[in-house]
């Protein structure tokens, strides 16, 4: 029994996953993933074959996350887009153990009050999706093409802050990312410093 | 403790609101964690000079607020200034910041108190007599493992005098201000991939003995990777890993080293880098890049823990088995002599100990002369794999009989000779502990190869405790069992029985021969194994011949000496045998092929699956696993079914690139075992496997892929 512990915690010890080597690089395909929306119902990248799908890292209790939703940005976001073929997918990679978590039916209840419109919410507290994109902070946004390439990823703008009024002065990255692509010119701005809180992971193993 | 309970107080509204199923209460609210106050460093404002001034953060415990560049996430504390006209405040003056880990991230912060500094810049013309308020917003980020915007209205009224005196809180700013890294340090940067090697000088009189790296541009390098220091050439350097993508833009590398503590301790410092960035190869040996870089980021403790740990879990690995029968004969020999019991665990220890640092010592010798060398090197030499053979067939002639360890060859009463040799017995255990770690060392066991990881990293005075730990922990059953002789009493009555169990010995001794034997096959031809068996010919004559001598037929001693002499001359070739056409590789199981890092790094791009096996013939354990685990027909099954390309990096030889593979897990030594899963991501299996271990790490792997 004894070496069965040193064992594990030897392998503990030896196989600390990390986020950056995880990390997909831009212009490489997306790492594909299934995870399980807030109404328990599968969902897969691959459902989303042929789309522009965006990603959001969410975060109810992070007020980086609250300055989006209370301004009413990413809701408007979420609904211009979707106007537009686009498959928006929230996901919360929050660890059932921190305080921030929040369960399916909250979770849900918390988009449904902000009159948010994804195609889905995703669950991830085990933080798996999150850890094949190499997701850090909320919100962490990522833009992939049709083909299943990864187009753009990092910060939601250009203003580093919690204030609700930076919002209208800011320049969008993911709106900035998707008009080029959809023009069929080349992303102009592939990557940026995400900005926000550190996505509460839990243990690796 | 009143903050402790506030503290508690908010957990438990968040979680009563929490569970009534409404949103978090807002943020902003009263509850606060982080309390701020304006400060000057003197007790007045004089016209024309400039004025130091500071905001002072009070941090609850656990909260944490950001430095200018936060890391992973957060915000950097701010300060918008409201000034009299003429009063200017020029930037933050930011004290140096603590690494404070979130999970896999990592930010820059501080806890506890700061004071953040800002020069005022006062107008000449001030009247004096009317004081002067000063007035600032700050707004920050409070942090625990929810963050919380913090913001607070903060002035300071000041009287205007033609002097001023160093005020009350005076001597926070001197603290304050020692930790604010001003002066730049002569570094050089090079970069190559995502590795980044900077070379750096202490300042004059000041030593770099462990260190953090702080950036000051953000996006630049990976604030959690692990950070490591090496002394090479007597220059110190630093390696870090670069941000992916790497900005085009980045040609400068700028950023804070915060050596041995920081200003704050006795022989800290911390020094501002500016370096430009050129191009240029950097080595892997830094484990900087690791994707486990548990070695590398250890904690001293914990490594000589570890280490400790890892010397007591090598007496149960199989490498040990031939030593374990020394040690047996050992005990049993202690048992029918009265002598202090304690002297030979002692000297076994000593022995053990100081073969692992003179080990150690020279292998960091030859690792710094630029050898990519790694544990159990030594039996990378195929001549010292041949002297072993010799050493262990000598030794197996010795318990059989054939002749008796003493120099006194002409000592013709037997008896006397016995007797000799019982009074320096503790001669015996001290070499007894020798032949362990030269026999023992070249496995890894688990726990080991972090320790050892981590060693290589350090200066030379910390590698070599914690080799000397492990020897420690690897002696430490053996001096336990010396020191309570009452455990050794359970054994049999001396008698006619210990000298057959004596003769017995010597057949592990002969099958340890066969192996080191095997060994030297894969690394010279089949006519050097034949030259090594001739030498054991030659040594069996010499020792036959002592064994006569020693008995009393003297003219014996003359046949003995033709025989050394024989010996010399068949070994010689071996000596130099390094020459010897070192191409036989064990040959590959079906389906394993050969391991190179390009091979690797393309399989890992095409989203292949791939294991790595690093293994030698010399290391025991490998073997073993191999045996039990990797040969396993379930195992088998399971790699063709999941698609998994094998791959064997076979060190039974020297190879800087497996070499420096190894290091790219913060490992300087065999077995290690590697999944990477069609993402690319690397898992490493623990040193001992089972069939259950792989089966369940290729569970986990597919589960991980979906």
């Amino acid at each position: 029994m004894k070496m069965i512990h040193w064992f594990a915690a030897s392998l503990l010890a030896s196989s600390v996953a990390s986020i950056a080597n995880a990390a997909p690089a831009i212009g490489q395909p997306a790492p594909s993933f299934r995870a399980t929306d807030v109404a328990g119902k599968p969902v897969s990248l691959a459902d989303f074959k042929g789309k522009y799908v965006v990603l959001e890292w969410n975060n109810p209790g992070c007020p980086f996350v609250q300055k989006h939703y209370d301004s009413g940005n990413m809701q408007a976001l979420q609904k211009r887009f979707g106007a537009d073929d686009v498959a928006w997918l929230s996901i919360n990679s929050t660890n059932e153990s921190s305080s921030d978590y929040m369960p399916p039916a909250k979770l849900a209840a918390w988009f449904k009050q902000h009159n948010a419109a994804p195609s889905a919410v995703l669950m991830d507290a085990k933080g798996e999706v999150g850890r094949a994109f190499g997701a850090r902070v909320t919100p962490h946004m990522y833009v992939i093409d049709p083909n299943g390439t990864l187009v753009y990823a990092g910060a939601i703008d250009d203003k580093r802050s919690t204030n609700v009024a930076d919002v209208k002065t800011a320049t969008n990255y993911v709106v900035a990312a998707l008009t080029d692509a959809k023009s069929g010119k080349p992303v102009s701005k592939t990557n940026s410093q995400a900005y926000g809180c550190t996505i509460k992971y839990g243990s690796s193993l | 403790m009143p903050q402790l309970r506030a503290l508690a107080f908010t957990l438990a509204a968040v979680i009563a609101t929490s569970a009534a199923g409404q949103s978090l209460p807002r943020f902003g609210a009263p509850e606060k964690h982080v309390d701020a106050e304006l400060i000057a460093a003197t007790d007045a404002i004089v016209p024309g000079q400039p004025l130091t001034v500071g905001l002072r953060l009070k941090h609850e415990n656990e909260w944490h607020t950001y430095w200018q560049v936060p890391g992973d996430s957060g915000l950097p504390t701010q300060i918008k200034w409201q000034l009299p006209a003429g009063f200017n405040a020029g930037p933050i003056a930011w004290p140096h910041p603590k690494r404070l880990p979130v999970g896999p991230l990592m930010n820059f912060g501080y806890e506890g108190e700061t004071l953040l500094l800002t020069t005022v810049q006062v107008p000449a013309d001030l009247p004096a007599g009317t004081p002067v308020t000063l007035n600032a917003k700050a707004s920050w980020l409070e942090c625990k493992d929810v963050c919380i915007p913090g913001d607070a209205q903060v002035k300071l009224t000041l009287p205007v005098k033609p002097q001023a005196a160093p005020s009350s809180s005076a001597a926070l700013f001197r603290a304050a201000q020692a930790r604010v890294p001003t002066s730049a340090l002569a570094a050089s940067a090079s970069i190559d991939g995502n590795r980044i090697r900077v070379a750096v000088s202490p300042p004059a009189g000041k030593t770099l003995d462990k260190f953090e790296f702080f950036p000051l541009e953000e996006g630049r390098i990976e604030a959690a990777a692990p950070q490591v220091l090496k002394s090479e050439g007597g220059q110190s350097a630093i390696y870090l890993t670069a941000a992916k993508p790497i900005a085009s833009d980045f040609k400068t590398l700028k950023g804070v080293v915060v050596a041995n503590g920081g200003p704050a301790y006795a022989n800290g410092w911390a020094s501002v880098v500016q370096a430009p960035l050129s191009a240029a190869a950097v080595g892997a040996a830094a484990g900087a890049t690791s994707a486990a870089g548990a070695g590398a980021s250890m904690s001293l403790l914990a490594a000589l823990g570890t280490a400790f740990l890892g010397g007591l879990i090598l007496n149960l690995m199989p490498c040990v088995f031939p030593v374990l029968s020394l040690k047996l004969i050992g005990l049993a020999q202690h048992r029918t002599h009265s002598g202090p019991m304690a002297a030979h665990g002692v000297a076994f220890a000593a022995g053990v100990v100081l073969s692992f640092v003179l080990l150690a010592a020279l292998l960091i010798g030859l690792q710094q002369a630029g050898s990519a060398l790694g544990w159990g090197f030594q039996l990378q030499t195929p001549w010292v794999v041949a002297a072993l053979t010799v050493l262990f067939f000598a030794i197996g002639l010795n318990l059989l009989g054939v002749y008796e360890f003493t120099m006194a060859t002409g000592v013709a009463n037997l008896k006397a000779a016995d007797a000799l040799a019982h009074k320096s017995d503790w001669r015996g255990s001290f070499g007894t502990g020798v032949l362990a770690v030269i026999v023992a060392s070249p496995c890894t066991a688990p726990f080991m190869g972090a320790a050892l990881g981590y060693a290589i990293t350090q200066p030379a005075v910390i590698a070599l405790s914690v080799f000397a730990a492990l020897g420690v922990g690897m002696a430490a059953p053996y001096v336990l069992l010396t020191l309570f002789p009452s455990l050794l009493a359970k054994l049999p009555r001396p008698g006619r029985w210990m000298e057959l169990f004596k003769q017995f010995m010597a057949f592990p001794m002969f099958a340890t021969c066969v192996w080191l034997l095997w060994v030297l096959a894969q690394q010279v031809d089949a006519s050097g194994v034949a030259l090594a068996l001739g030498v054991l010919v030659t040594v069996g004559f010499t020792l036959w011949a002592l064994g006569l001598s020693q008995r009393g037929a003297r003219v014996f001693r003359w046949v003995a000496v033709v025989g050394g002499m024989l010996t010399a001359l068949t070994f010689a070739p071996i000596a130099t045998s390094e020459a010897l056409a070192p191409g036989t590789r064990s040959k590959a199981d079906a389906g394993w092929t050969e391991y190179s890092p390009e091979k690797l790094a393309q399989l890992r791009g095409e989203g292949k699956a791939v294991f790595v096996d690093f293994t030698a013939a010399w290391c025991v354990t490998c073997q073993v696993n191999k045996r039990v685990a990797l040969r396993a027909d379930n195992v088998k099954t399971r790699f063709a079914a999941d698609n998994i390309v094998l791959m064997r990096a076979d060190w039974t030889n020297r190879d800087e690139k497996i070499t420096q593979a190894l290091a790219q897990f913060g490992r300087n030594g065999v077995p290690l075992y590697v999944l990477y899963d069609r993402k690319g991501e690397a898992a490493v299996l623990p040193e001992l496997l089972t069939e259950g271990i792989v089966l369940a790490a290729l569970d986990k792997m597919k589960e991980t892929s979906k």
